[in-house]
């Protein structure tokens, strides 16, 4: 290749290159040298102090140590819960709207991808009106057709259906669209050939289109791990992280330790110990799929 | 790239991100050092001069007091020659965020700002602020001038740290036509007043609860109350104490509510105020700033001041604005202006009490113009009594387990003396 033409290419990088760096790269790698520092917020003088604020969030008995896993224990059991649903829900209604005539079609997948457009204090707004346990739309329903209220918010494991369900209809449409793209890539020769082989709906959805959509579906699954460890406002806004401390995620204690408590060299450590989970989890996820695509 | 990824990213990336905001966005030189677009800066009318000393000041008040902080301001400004106050108001979730990164970089640092009272101990042990009596002296103003809680509370070391603009006491408000359908003239005042009044005010077939617990916040408000009145203390000098007798008996006076059937179970966060707006709640304890969204709803209510619940003394929790001035600020001159403003202001505060604030300025607490405002002066009626959070370094963190334990408590999943005990451990672990 040219000189010329390496250059035209790398100037066309070059700007992402520099966000990348400015916003992404310089951050993470500050936040490093800052959890390797006694970095009270107030203070001028922010000693180094090596591995220690790692070394007491993995200490069994301090506060650090019940604060991270109390809340990484919580936020893992969103993840369990939610990605699953988050996979299937949103592969689910891309067929079902693939299957609608096309001419409302584009209406539908509008509806079901508006909530994603919304702040999260929109969505806890929304939410906190419908599952209200004494005033609320959803309790209001119930008690028409004769069936005792729900404490939703208040009680386990409703907490938990509420949260996950807040963030299924919230954050939906984006799987969605990218399973109906994904779909959409589905060679039609394929099903032909499968519907002369005399293959049923379920068998032509489970040799057809599962192996050809896996890329998307790993894609899916990664980004929606990601996003779940990630949980902060469905339960920050909806229950406080309440009943007790049951929905309490890892990042408002990881937040509380910044700027309640100003600590922010121990906060920093607990985000880079949290980014450093996900990427093995999200590396193990990588490692298990392409095992069975090469299989 | 998606907005679950840019969200994920901006989330994660948060904690690592502000201590970078702290030398990037502050070194940029923008004159808007806060790298927050939101912060409303005050252009002022009649700044003709040039001359004019300039001061920088700093507030949370980004809800419906801006506009009435922003008056006092502008009419300052045109009053005098002079100084000049530059008035910038940060969001109020932010606030504190924005003023760490301020002040431990000292670019953009404001000259004056408004901290709340119970925030002034950390700070002031911090090494940021710096006392203002020399400062007030100067201009004029007598500590004794002011409500004597706020006074006492920031002042450390014999050297006073704050001048104090208002104080929001937890209040009572109450639903009028519920309470004249009840038969109730006046809003109780003790505990047996009150245990009447609200099964008289509950109505099964209505649907109406005489008091709606909350589980939630503003128990943040409620709780202290209960237990200070009740003889008992969060904090006994050395030691979180709110599984003592007197606590954990205000847990079960809450929670009897529940079991009585004179609140409903399971309130959500909200549920309480949810339920009052719509007429089904006679009374909830909450804080002033819920005057307005009452007056918008149209709301018959009243307000009294918070009933002595507890058997030992009357007390309430209270929050409290007060302007502080951090040590770094040295210039006579921007001091000299901070202290004329402070001046204008602690005689002038009329315009901030018509935010729905009561005022701590004993002149204008004094004045007919503020006795007339019935809603303030009532909440001004319980200023004697007013108590702030314990002054313990770090008291958010170490208290934030009692606040689930309560909601624990109050939805019955633990019993009373179990949930404040656990809160304790709890607690203990962030002490250190």
């Amino acid at each position: 290749m040219k000189w010329t033409s390496r250059l035209t290419s790398f100037l066309f990088v070059l700007p992402y290159l520099a966000c990348f760096g400015l916003f992404l790269l310089f951050p993470i790698l500050y936040g490093v040298v800052i959890s390797l520092q006694d970095f009270e917020l107030l203070s001028s003088e922010h000693a180094f102090v090596g591995l220690s604020n790692y070394i007491s969030i993995l200490t069994p008995g301090t506060y650090e140590n019940s604060l991270f896993f109390r809340g990484l224990w919580t936020t893992a059991q969103f993840v369990l819960y939610s990605v699953p649903l988050l996979i299937f829900v949103a592969l689910a209604l891309a067929m079902l709207l693939n299957a609608l005539p096309a001419r409302v079609r584009g209406l539908f997948r509008t509806f079901y991808f508006l909530p994603y457009a919304l702040s999260a204090s929109v969505m806890a707004v929304i939410w906190l009106m419908m599952l209200d346990t004494n005033a609320g739309f959803i309790n209001s329903l119930l008690a028409r057709l004769g069936f005792a209220g729900i404490p939703w918010l208040t009680d386990t494991p409703w907490a938990w259906v509420s949260l996950i369900g807040a963030t299924i209809w919230w954050t939906i449409g984006f799987n969605m669209i990218i399973f109906i793209n994904a779909l959409n890539e589905v060679p039609e020769e394929q099903y032909e050939a499968a519907s002369i082989d005399g293959a049923g709906a379920w068998s032509k959805f489970v040799s057809v289109t599962l192996p050809t959509i896996r890329p998307v579906m790993l894609f899916v699954m990664i980004t929606s791990t990601i996003a779940s460890f990630n949980i902060y406002a469905q339960p920050f806004l909806l229950t406080r992280g309440g009943p007790g401390d049951t929905t309490r995620v890892l990042l408002i204690n990881v937040l509380d330790q910044a700027f309640a408590r100003k600590d922010v060299g121990s906060a920093s450590a607990m985000a880079i110990l949290m980014a450093l989970l996900i990427m093995a989890v999200s590396v193990v996820q990588f490692k298990l799929t392409n095992r069975k695509e090469k299989a | 790239m998606s907005k679950r990824n840019r969200k994920k990213a901006s989330i994660l990336a948060m904690t690592l991100m502000v201590p970078l905001l702290a030398t990037a966005c502050s070194g940029n030189g923008n004159g808007n050092g806060n790298g927050s677009g939101s912060a409303a800066e005050n252009q002022s009318s009649g700044g003709g001069s040039g001359k004019a000393t300039e001061i920088l000041f700093w507030s949370p008040f980004s809800g419906s007091d801006g506009p009435f902080m922003k008056k006092i301001v502008d009419q300052y400004n045109s009053s005098q020659d002079a100084y000049k106050v530059k008035f910038v108001i940060q969001p109020n979730g932010e606030y504190y965020k924005q003023l760490d990164v301020a002040l431990s970089t000292g670019k953009e640092r404001p000259d004056l700002m408004i901290m709340h009272v119970d925030s002034v101990p950390t700070y002031q042990s911090k090494d940021q602020l710096q006392p203002v009596d020399d400062l007030a002296s100067q201009a004029g103003i007598n500590a004794a001038d002011f409500a004597e809680a706020p006074i006492k509370y920031a002042t450390i070391d014999s050297k006073l740290y704050t001048i104090p603009l208002d104080i929001h006491p937890a209040v009572m408000y109450y639903n009028k036509d519920l309470f004249e359908q009840a038969g109730i003239s006046a809003p109780p005042t003790n505990r047996a007043e009150f245990d009447a009044a609200v099964e008289k005010l509950t109505n099964k077939d209505k649907g109406v609860y005489g008091y709606v617990v909350p589980t939630l916040w503003p128990q943040q408000f409620i709780f202290p109350s209960l237990v200070w009145q009740n003889g008992g203390e969060l904090w006994n000098g050395s030691d979180v104490a709110y599984n003592s007798p007197e606590a954990v008996e205000m847990v079960q006076w809450l929670r009897d509510m529940v079991e009585k059937g004179i609140s409903p179970g399971n309130v959500q966060q909200d549920g309480e105020n949810t339920l009052f707006l719509q007429g089904k709640n006679a009374i909830q304890f909450n804080g002033p700033w819920m005057k307005s969204q009452f007056d918008e709803a149209g709301l018959n209510y009243g307000v009294a001041v918070m009933p002595q619940i507890g058997k030992a003394k009357k007390a309430v929790y209270a929050g409290s604005h007060g302007f502080v001035v951090p040590k770094a600020v040295t210039d006579a001159d921007k001091l000299a202006a901070i202290g004329d403003f402070l001046k204008f202001v602690s005689g002038d505060s009329l315009a901030w009490a018509e935010s729905g604030q009561a005022v701590a300025s004993n002149k204008v607490l004094e004045s007919p113009e503020f006795k007339a405002l019935e809603f303030q002066s009532t909440v001004a009626g319980s200023f004697a009594d007013v108590q702030f959070a314990p002054n313990v370094l770090n008291w958010g963190t170490i208290v934030e387990p009692l606040w689930g334990e309560l909601s624990n408590a109050i939805l019955g999943k633990k019993p009373a003396q179990q949930a404040m005990d656990d809160a304790v451990a709890k607690s203990r672990q962030a002490m250190k």
